[in-house]
């Protein structure tokens, strides 16, 4: 069986990849807004307007899991 | 590097790899933007000069381009440096009081030196691929009624029975059905989990998506060696000949899930 390579085929699993793993920084050189990580933003644009996401409790568990991610890390990392 | 804009105050970073030389892949990256390393202590960072903002967008097809852009950087690094550790989406170091952004960069790689190069051990000469196993309910369940001693049982004391305690049968025959297709969702999530672990080097279990055109068993992200990957075609391709069960493998994709602090 061959692994399916068409990008529009398989968009939804680069999108997992890449907007919720991969290396993250963890440092104060990082931009952020209001303490949410950057793809929240970029998320919040494309999928909804951020009351919608909130509304539903998307950004909510995200966020969550997110933080928990980001101390998990931070307690490995030696911070910049 | 400061023929590059310094003006600018942001570095989009696609991802780390370890280098001596400092390099330029062209204007390959986001919007069109050069893409070059910025060195330090034998690590690079690839990067492009961006402002200190970030890259959000209201049209979802802007934010899928520079999806498919950022993962396109990769693997031209990949291709450029063999081993990467690729960058979550969006992330931008900005300069600081304590430097410009391109001292903030090499403070980062030099301070987390030791965690970058052993991730990168980990995924030396590897790739990622995703394995979705999802299965027809009906069609399982059809085999699971047939085979089951308990469900065939109850059947076989439907017979001659009145409407009203058929009824009562039914309702316990459709409890039965109900929790040995549990038992056969985790059998089967074992047995695959099991063929497949003997294929890759290591396995990642994924939330599995709902919402599906199948119910998904099994959402799992594989890292493979180089070149390695037909062991665990093969052994797809059993799983998905099987009835009811159906493959969905997509890759080879930069590690992505491999790459984060264990």
């Amino acid at each position: 069986m061959e692994p399916t390579r068409d990008i529009h085929g398989t968009l939804s699993d680069l999108l997992d990849r890449i907007l919720d793993k991969g290396v993250i920084i963890n440092a104060d050189v990082i931009i952020t807004l209001a303490g949410i990580p950057l793809i929240a933003v970029s998320l919040k644009a494309a999928v909804a307007g951020m009351e919608t996401m909130l509304e539903y409790g998307v950004m909510a568990e995200w966020d969550e899991r997110t933080r928990a991610d980001a101390r998990e890390s931070r307690k490995q990392t030696v911070p910049v | 590097m400061n023929n590059h804009n310094e003006h600018k105050h942001g570095r989009y970073v696609y991802c780390v790899a370890e280098s001596v030389e400092t390099i330029n892949l062209g204007a390959i990256g986001l919007d069109g933007n050069e893409v070059y390393s910025v060195l330090a202590d034998g690590l690079c960072a690839v990067v492009h000069d961006c402002s200190a903002e970030a890259y959000a967008s209201e049209d979802e097809q802007t934010l899928h381009r520079w999806v498919i852009n950022h993962q396109d950087v990769v693997k031209a690094a990949s291709e450029r440096f063999g081993t990467v550790l690729p960058m979550r989406f969006d992330t931008i170091v900005q300069d600081t009081e304590k430097g410009s952004v391109n001292d903030n960069i090499r403070r980062w790689l030099t301070e987390d030196g030791g965690s970058l190069r052993s991730r990168l051990d980990r995924i030396r000469g590897k790739e990622e691929y995703g394995v979705q196993i999802s299965w027809d309910p009906k069609r399982i369940a059809e085999t699971v009624s047939s085979t089951d001693p308990e469900i065939k049982q109850v059947e076989e004391e439907i017979r001659g029975k009145s409407k009203g305690l058929s009824y009562m049968y039914r309702l316990r025959q459709d409890k039965l059905l109900k929790s040995a297709m549990e038992k056969e969702a985790e059998d089967r999530f074992k047995d695959f989990y099991h063929r497949i672990e003997g294929c890759v080097d290591e396995i990642k279990v994924e939330r599995t998506k709902t919402g599906e055109e199948r119910p998904m068993l099994a959402n799992l992200s594989c890292l493979v060696l180089r070149e390695q990957s037909a062991y665990l075609a093969k052994e797809l391709e059993k799983i998905n000949s099987m009835s009811g069960f159906f493959v969905r493998f997509t890759g080879p994709w930069p590690p992505y899930s491999f790459v984060g602090v264990e």
